[in-house]
């Protein structure tokens, strides 16, 4: 691969002076005259018909300004479920979390006081909490048609996939592995619980929204509150994370315009950091049954695959699982039912669908490697996928490299035991490791770039910088192609009054998508330049791109990695650190090193996160949830994080941004197996539900078995 | 300073309440500097107010602050101090970290009543004379932000830590860094960076950032 100039170099971000002096304007920093604040009251049932609200008290505290209650209030958020129409205020509710009332007051302790002065007369309803008992005949219906959520075709069948026969693949094996993995419902948790800030001017509303997407969240509001998305102006200058709980519009938007406009003043609406945990989403939860047909040379023949996934109480997200596609087998099946509870909903986490479901098929196919007296690389190297779904070439592929390099800077020959659990306790050493790969797709964006009269460049994208650095990979991708220095590009972003629409910063498309569009732009702008010549005084010259993706002649465009993990693992107390980690990545061209191994490490030590401490807990006999916070979810601290070393395989991909793959959801996907299947190597005993917390480890070791 | 681990550090918090009362209502602080002086009053006027006095980077106030008011909430509603951010508002996540007398605390954890007599440093009094503070510098160099949201919490912990070494002449080791911000929490999980960032404005060599020694 050629070197370039400005991308493919380590850069600071464009903003990192206002991320350390505290000058940076997230969405709870804005503060407007006359500005009201909010706070919703939610369901402590999880499942109850509201027969009738009083808002006597409440409105008779003085400072109450506006109540919105499903009797005043008959809004749609669409966004929040793809099937049913969820309402911003729900009856029956479905959820302990679901909203029944939001109230603006002229501070937030007036407003919180309020919440407590609404008298809601319940009837309780029969709950449900567990996947299973959700689709036995005869439970009750959270939603009508049932508790099987419907499928990509919206019918009340599993989502499926098959290629080959099955059945005669299982026949040619020589041995047939089975067994089954469980994976929990866990919390995004970003810093930055959820807040909107409205303001009307007449028939134009102004959003600050903590949102992935502006565009997106403008076309959602101006939808759901029917009105023209003209009249809808979101900002989001800077955001606080989100890994996928922040796309598109929230229910906060909706209920803060709302509010705002029955009060006659700006809003503020916060969601508190439990409300965070409970009301907003988390990863699906899952239920994998695998089994597997191999023959004696370690060559797959068949992989049969059924799950269920916990949607919660409404539909917000695909719901599937992702994994078997990255082994090259002639005969598969499977087959995916999103069911709901009366749980938390469930929707996008960073690769939504993909470590749990990586986790289930790399745990099976570890134990596929160790049953066949295999060590698990060369049986990875030798199934991995070569092509797409075994049909479709990949526009490139690095995923041998990803492993055989991954392997060399891990030393898993020599960290890696032949005999699991055989090392010297107490303190038990293992390693394992695990592939992944992701969807690097291109599609429409835009953007717009605009040279004046003294020569500096202006583009415009309607990126967030959701963490990613996107403004300043944006900025580089212009810089490059311009042939000028970064500070020569001046990146407007955030605002969709000043900005063009931008994918969003979801699936992990900023790069690849608007990143063309930047292309585009700047490439129409350099032909003008030529033409007319540069601008001079007060004149400009502005070119605008809106991408036509290349067509890919039938390939598949995706990043690839793998993950080595060591874990020590002390045999009398349970207690277990990650000692080393090495995360592969092909995701082509590097635009950033420096901020894109922020991303690799910041990803992989949320998957160690996932693998071994997050679940939200039910109460069965409650239905109520029992560790909402980072207390409970016990994300990852400083002391609980390895070193990350960080692999690049840079593959000389053809499409994309200067080659460029996708990046930020990959770096999770392999994370959970490859610690899950170091435990394994370490002790001896595989643990096969998620998290893998301290009493599965004593638990596995005591009964001397494997842990379901 | 001793290391504070996230639990020790909010027990702390629930300790303060006897610390503070313990200590003797004086009008410390009250340096004559050449910002004048604000006074601020807001909110609700039928809530039981008491008027306290402190200083805030380098900066007197004298605020009539609610009962019910956190320390958090003083810097951000009523003082315009919004680089100290809110990540969980119950003493879980650090996000909110000042230092008290150069004391590191969560601030959402602190009432603002206690704050009499207080000097209070956030994010935006770190850096001196239009001159970034060593650790700002540091934390651009090594990408320790990602969305930022923790990050003032981050580099507040860290001047204390590093502060305190200073004053023995010392420098900490990567595990002492990561033992004293272990409860700041980084949901980027960019600790990697940050602890290597740590080590640079200490001037210890950050070769590599955090981990686990095996």
């Amino acid at each position: 691969m050629t070197p370039l100039k400005t991308v493919g170099h380590g850069t600071h971000r464009i903003d990192a002076l206002q991320r350390v002096t505290g000058a940076a304007k997230y969405t709870s920093d804005v503060h407007l005259p006359g500005m009201l604040y909010a706070r919703v009251l939610r369901s402590p049932h999880p499942h109850a018909r509201i027969r009738k609200i009083d808002l006597t008290k409440a409105m008779a505290l003085p400072g109450v300004k506006a109540i919105l209650t499903h009797e005043n209030c008959d809004t749609t958020w669409t966004s929040g479920d793809q099937l049913n129409q969820r309402r911003l205020f729900n009856n029956p509710v479905r959820f302990a979390g679901d909203p029944v009332a939001a109230i603006a007051a002229v501070d937030r302790h007036v407003a919180e006081d309020a919440t407590h002065l609404i008298e809601v007369d319940y009837e309780i309803l029969p709950f449900l909490t567990d996947l299973e008992e959700a689709l036995k005949p005869g439970a009750i219906a959270i939603h009508d048609g049932g508790n099987l959520s419907l499928n990509n075709q919206r019918q009340p069948l599993p989502q499926t996939y098959k290629r080959g026969n099955v059945a005669d693949g299982l026949k040619a094996a020589d041995r047939v592995f089975e067994d089954h993995f469980t994976s929990a419902h866990h919390n995004n948790a970003q810093l930055e619980m959820r807040v909107s800030v409205a303001e009307w001017s007449g028939d134009k509303l102004t959003v600050h929204a903590a949102t992935q997407g502006i565009a997106n969240c403008r076309t959602d509001i101006a939808k759901d509150l029917k009105i023209s998305a003209d009249n809808v102006r979101v900002i989001s200058e800077y955001m606080g994370g989100g890994f996928g709980n922040k796309n598109q519009c929230q229910d906060s938007d909706l209920m803060a315009a709302l509010l705002a406009k029955q009060a006659g003043a700006p809003v503020k609406l916060e969601f508190t950091r439990k409300e965070d945990f409970v009301a907003v989403h988390g990863r699906w939860s899952s239920r994998q049954s695998y089994k597997v047909g191999v023959k004696n040379d370690g060559t797959l023949t068949a992989i049969q695959f059924t799950a269920l996934t916990g949607a919660g109480a409404y539909r917000k997200g695909s719901c599937d699982l992702a994994g078997t596609e990255i082994y090259q087998v002639p005969n598969i099946e499977t087959s995916v039912s999103p069911v709901y509870t009366n749980t938390a909903v469930a929707a996008n986490y960073r690769a939504p669908a993909y470590p749990q479901g990586v986790f289930g098929i790399e745990s099976l196919m570890d134990d596929v490697a160790y049953g066949l007296k295999m060590d698990p690389m060369e049986f990875r190297l030798k199934n991995m996928t070569r092509k797409f779904r075994d049909q479709t070439p990949y526009t490139s592929i690095g995923l041998e490299d990803c492993i055989r390099k991954g392997a060399e800077k891990f030393e898993w020959k020599k960290r890696w035991k032949p005999i699991a659990g055989s090392g010297d306790g107490p303190v038990k050493h293992g390693a394992g490791m695990a592939m992944g790969m992701f969807g690097s797709g291109l599609g429409r964006s835009s953007a717009v770039v605009r040279l004046d009269g003294q020569g500096q460049y202006h583009l415009h994208v309607g990126v967030t910088d959701v963490g990613t650095a996107a403004k300043t990979t944006m900025g580089l991708i212009a810089a490059e192609e311009l042939g000028v220095p970064l500070e020569k590009v001046t990146v407007v972003w955030g605002d969709t009054d000043t900005c063009p629409y931008s994918v969003g910063e979801s699936g992990s498309r900023t790069t690849v998508q608007t990143g063309m569009a930047v292309i585009e732009a700047v490439r129409d702008l350099k032909k003008q330049i030529a033409d007319k010549g540069a601008p001079k005084g007060n004149d400009v010259l502005t070119a605008m791109a809106t991408t036509n993706p290349p067509q890919l002649q039938g390939a598949s465009r995706n990043s690839f990695a793998a993950h080595f993990a060591e874990v020590a693992v002390n045999v009398e107390t349970g207690h277990l650190i990650v000692t080393r980690f090495v995360s592969a990545h092909d995701s082509g061209r590097v635009v950033n090193p420096l901020t894109a191994q922020s991303q690799v490490q910041g990803g992989t030590i949320q998957g160690i996160g996932m693998a071994l401490h997050e679940e939200l807990l039910y109460d069965k006999r409650s239905g109520l949830p029992l560790n909402a916070g980072y207390y409970g979810a016990r994300i990852m601290t400083h002391l609980d994080a390895p070193l990350v070393d960080v692999v690049w395989v840079q593959t000389d991909e053809p499409y994309g941004p200067f080659g460029a793959k996708t990046l930020g959801e990959p770096t999770i996907i392999p994370t959970v197996a490859a610690v899950a299947n170091a435990v394994y190597n370490a002790i001896g005993r595989r643990v096969k539900s998620l998290p893998i917390t301290r009493d599965k480890i004593l638990l596995a070791l005591t009964q001397k078995g494997d842990v379901a | 300073m001793k290391k504070i681990s996230r639990r020790r550090f909010v027990e702390g918090t629930g300790a303060g309440i006897v610390a503070v009362a313990a200590v003797p209502a004086v009008q410390a602080q009250q340096k004559s500097l050449p910002a004048a002086s604000a006074t601020v009053s807001a909110g609700n006027s039928s809530v039981p107010r008491t008027a306290i006095k402190l200083n805030v980077n380098g900066v007197d106030h004298r605020i009539e602050v609610e009962y019910r008011w956190t320390l958090v909430e003083l810097l951000r509603d009523h003082l315009e101090l919004t680089g100290t951010k809110i990540g969980c508002d119950r003493g879980e996540c650090g996000a909110c970290t000042v230092l008290v007398d150069g004391t590191p605390l969560y601030s959402c954890s602190q009432l603002a009543v206690w704050m009499n007599g207080r000097s209070i440093t956030t994010v935006e009094g770190l850096a001196k004379n239009g001159k970034l503070d060593p650790l700002q510098e540091a934390f651009i160099e090594h990408d320790a932000p990602q969305c930022g949201y923790c990050t003032s919490g981050q580099l507040m912990i860290a001047k204390a830590l590093l502060v305190s070494y200073e004053k023995k002449n010392a420098r900490p080791t990567r595990d002492e860094v990561r033992t004293a911000m272990t409860g700041n929490l980084c949901r980027c999980s960019n600790y990697n960076h940050y602890v290597e960032a740590v080590m640079a404005a200490s001037g210890t060599a950050p070769s590599t950032g955090g981990g686990n020694a095996a």
